[in-house]
């Protein structure tokens, strides 16, 4: 069955009830970021008392009225312990996913995702993947002067309420031309909502066999809507979700914080490229990646980066892999191809189409300046962020047998060259005439902690406040 | 690599199809006479599991239809079954819900085939009642080997390839002149590129 | 036309089932005897059977009932079995020969839990019992029937081999690749 085939009645999303910064992106005039874990070590009422203070001020998905884009904005979401610290019973905990409930740090889990050797859980910052994480409040700036005001007010909020605590703080800002550490344009690949974000379902939606593209149902990334699979459900089911009032309108988080070792990965292509096409480092790097520093797509620029490249532009993502299944131009391993392989694996989409998350992640931590090849030992990386509707099926699907793995694209034990390989193994085949094997695979990339999480609707987080969750 | 085992009970009456064109028709059609023909007819036919070789996802599957068993002495009871039963075992590597997501979309008329006849199973799709209808049905392995468990299918598949395709360069290397190697050599690893 | 064929045969691949009931009170120690046999210092003790590609043991306590599907009246196992399935190279006489003299402390262990097993649970006696309880495929497939265990393995390692010789020998000048590859491949 082609994933395209039927069409269901339009949607109508009820922004308001949803936290902001999921379906549409804040944007990039919130330059700072921070991300605060907080532990409750307090009795659910007192704690309901701070949290209601919280959720007062959560920003929601309406649109703002043009031009008044608020200096700041606030978010929550909340892990399974936290749900219990706030007074929810086990009974309706329980009606949340299996793998939210064992969290990201759970041993087996861990090994599956890859978080081994120097990026196991007990590695991991203090107070992420430990159980300690309660509640995650994200506070969007567009100044460092309203940043520092917006935490000056939570920690004193805190404080008045008592037996509240950030246990655990990551600060992160914009690169220049939102770049990540590595060097590469980030973030602009999306998936396209309907009702949402239509306007980029060109590259942004599910590749239809006959050349178009076709956005994907809201159900994918917030429940209490129909879904991928409610479209072809005569009796349109909705997607499971936690009991009410909790799940309505809410999503599954994914945080992980991932160090970047920059100056290993120059030397490391460096030296690679020396072997490869007369020691065209920007090229060999761009295989691994899939797109040209700017974000050019490699599978339709294959020699060179195009300069007019936007990534905000409405074509950026409009392209597909039909006429490279060989991977000459864009390498069947590429970072950007393994995580949203579009058409690349064939079968009309339908072994890709269900595995589609929204990203917004921050890069952390000082720029390495150019041409430094020795590493500086500051800590920098990316925070990754992902919403979706089923963190099984959507992030351990791409982080698990996409990423961490390279069978279903033929390529063996291969895994994300750019992700790297906790020990140091492993290779990336370029694919050419001669191929090349791109080895030895450093540890680019260490996960230094991570959570699963719920960011609940506005209904649900005023329930979770007033304790009338049951 | 994960094994599944799956047992459904046959109903006794009907048989829920997918023709092509004609779309979702129920025979008359007993599943305990229809599956056999529908066995015999899929192993003599290649063509009808090229679908599951490109998929390249199992390494072993089989499907049994059991009416009775055979009797050996009480307490086990001599009986013949009410109802016929189908065993369904498979190993495949990858993820469970990625396998069970697969078989919908991709094999969604040979999945109705083979399962149509049986109790309480739903269509392939939507996905979601149709892994709660497996996952009921499932029972896990108490012990379960494997004589190389790191190999996926495709891994092994590519490996025979590799094989046969290194053999003749292995055979002359020696009385090559270095270039003529050289030449044969990237040319071979340009051919078996998708095997590495 | 259809050939009349054994179905549980695809190229050189034989794919075996044996049903056995277990005895009543016998399941759990079955099962933890089964389970126990996963440990990460020891090799399974099927490794023992070379022949072997996968094999399995489950217990299967009862059918699965559908009563809300219509079915009208629910059909129980008196007994749980004890379902034993192997994928192996070969003929399969040979191969339970090779079972029922390599395996005899395990099936002791296993299939002397089961109703009717003999009370020495290895050589002939034992595998006519296996093949008393056969239940044949009714459709068998594997995507390589003609790979034996041993040609799956050695071409699995060469592949590994090809991959680290092709990684090092970039670079190499022809005549130096040449010597590496004699040397590493042979020929």
């Amino acid at each position: 069955m082609a994933p395209g085939a039927k069409q269901h009645p339009p949607v109508h999303i009820d922004f308001g009830d949803i936290q902001g910064d999921i379906l549409r992106a804040y944007g990039n005039t919130y330059d700072c970021t921070s991300y605060a874990f907080v532990h409750i070590d307090c009795a659910p009422e007192q704690a309901r008392a701070w949290f209601s203070g919280v959720v007062d001020h959560v920003t929601t998905a309406n649109p703002w009225p043009r031009g008044e884009k608020p200096l700041t904005t606030l978010n929550v979401a909340l892990t399974a312990p936290g749900l219990r610290a706030l007074g929810v019973s086990d009974d309706k905990v329980g009606s949340f996913s299996r793998e939210f409930r064992e969290g990201m740090s759970d041993a087996a889990r861990a090994v599956l995702l890859g978080d081994v050797g120097p990026s196991a859980p007990s590695q991991w910052e203090r107070g992420l993947g430990t159980g300690e994480t309660h509640v995650l409040l994200t506070i969007n700036a567009q100044q460092p002067v309203d940043h520092k005001r917006a935490l000056g007010k939570m920690k004193a909020a805190m404080k008045a309420a008592g037996g509240v605590r950030v246990i655990y703080q990551e600060d992160t800002e914009m690169l220049p031309g939102a770049r990540e550490h590595f060097g590469y344009a980030d973030g602009f690949a999306q998936p396209a909502v309907e009702g949402a974000t239509e306007r980029k379902v060109r590259g942004g939606g599910i590749p239809l066999q006959d050349g178009g593209w076709r956005a994907f149902a809201p159900g994918e990334f917030i429940l209490g809507y129909p879904d991928e699979d409610t479209r072809v459900d005569p009796q349109r089911r909705l997607p499971n979700m936690p009991a009410d009032p909790l799940g309505r309108s809410g999503t599954y988080m994914v945080w992980r914080k991932l160090y970047q070792d920059v100056a290993l990965w120059r030397r490391t292509m460096r030296a690679a490229a020396k072997l490869y096409t007369a020691g065209d480092e920007d090229l060999l790097s761009a295989k691994v990646v899939g797109r040209w520093a700017n974000g050019t797509p490699l599978v339709t620029h294959p020699d060179a980066p195009d300069d007019e490249f936007h990534p905000s532009s409405s074509q950026a993502n409009d392209f597909r892999y039909d006429d490279d299944l060989d991977g000459m131009r864009c390498p069947l391993g590429s970072h950007i191809r393994r995580s949203n392989p579009r058409d690349a694996l064939g079968w009309g989409g339908s072994l890709s189409f269900r595995h589609r998350m929204i990203r917004r992640g921050m890069p952390y931590g000082a720029v390495l300046p150019e041409g430094v090849m020795e590493d500086d030992g500051v800590d920098r990386g990316l925070v990754f962020v992902s919403f979706q509707a089923s963190i099984s099926r959507q992030f351990e699907g791409v982080q698990v047998q996409w990423l961490n793995a390279g069978n279903i694209f033929g390529l063996g034990n291969d895994k994300d060259y750019l992700l790297g390989d906790p020990f140091g193994k492993g290779k990336m085949t370029i694919q050419g005439k001669p191929p090349f094997l791109l080895s030895p695979q450093e540890t680019f990339v260490t996960t230094r902690g991570g959570e699963y999480l719920f960011v609940p609707g506005m209904t649900a987080l005023a329930a979770l406040a007033d304790g009338t969750t049951g | 690599m994960i094994a599944i085992t799956v047992f459904s009970t046959i109903r006794p009456l009907r048989m829920q199809l997918k023709l092509p064109v004609v779309g979702d028709v129920v025979l008359p059609i007993p599943g305990r006479l229809f599956l056999p023909i529908l066995f015999a007819v899929t192993a003599a036919r290649p063509k009808l599991t090229e679908t599951l070789r490109e998929l390249s996802f199992i390494h072993f599957a089989r499907w049994s239809l059991i009416r009775r068993l055979p009797y050996n002495g009480p307490p086990q009871r001599k009986r013949r079954f009410r109802y016929a039963h189908m065993y369904f075992e498979s190993n495949f590597n990858g993820g469970w819900e990625e396998y069970i997501d697969a078989f919908s979309h991709i094999l969604t008329d040979g999945m109705t085939a083979f399962w149509g006849s049986s109790f309480g199973f739903p269509k392939p799709l939507p996905t979601a009642p149709f892994k709660t209808y497996i996952q009921r049905n499932e029972t896990e392995a108490s012990h379960y080997y494997c004589a190389y468990p790191e190999a996926t299918t495709t891994m092994v598949l590519r490996a025979l390839e590799l094989d046969g395709r290194l053999a003749p360069l292995r055979g002359r290397a020696a009385q090559m002149d270095p270039e003529a190697f050289a030449a044969a050599y990237e040319r071979l690893l340009t051919d078996v590129q998708g095997c590495l | 036309m259809l050939r009349r064929r054994d179905p549980n045969v695809v190229g050189q691949a034989y794919g075996f089932q044996a049903m056995t009931p277990i005895r009543p009170g016998e399941e759990d120690a079955l099962r933890a005897y089964l389970e126990g046999l996963y440990d990460d210092d020891r090799p399974s003790p099927l490794a023992k059977l070379e022949r072997t590609h996968i094999a399995r043991w489950v217990i299967i306590t009862d059918f699965v009932n559908d009563r809300a599907w219509g079915q009208r009246r629910a059909e129980h196992l008196e007994l749980p079995y004890l379902v034993f399935t192997s994928n192996f190279d070969g003929d399969l006489d040979s191969y339970l020969d090779e079972l029922c003299s390599k395996l005899a402390t395990e099936a002791a262990e296993v299939w002397g839990r089961c109703v009717g097993c003999p009370v020495q649970a290895e050589g002939a006696a034992l595998k006519a019992y296996l093949k008393h309880n056969q239940v044949d495929c009714g459709l068998f497939f594997t995507p390589y029937g003609d790979a034996t265990v041993p040609v799956v393995k050695d071409a699995l390692a060469q592949r590994e081999q090809m991959i680290a010789f092709a990684t090092d020998s970039q670079g190499l000048d022809p005549a130096a690749l040449q010597a590496a590859f004699v040397r590493e491949f042979g020929g």
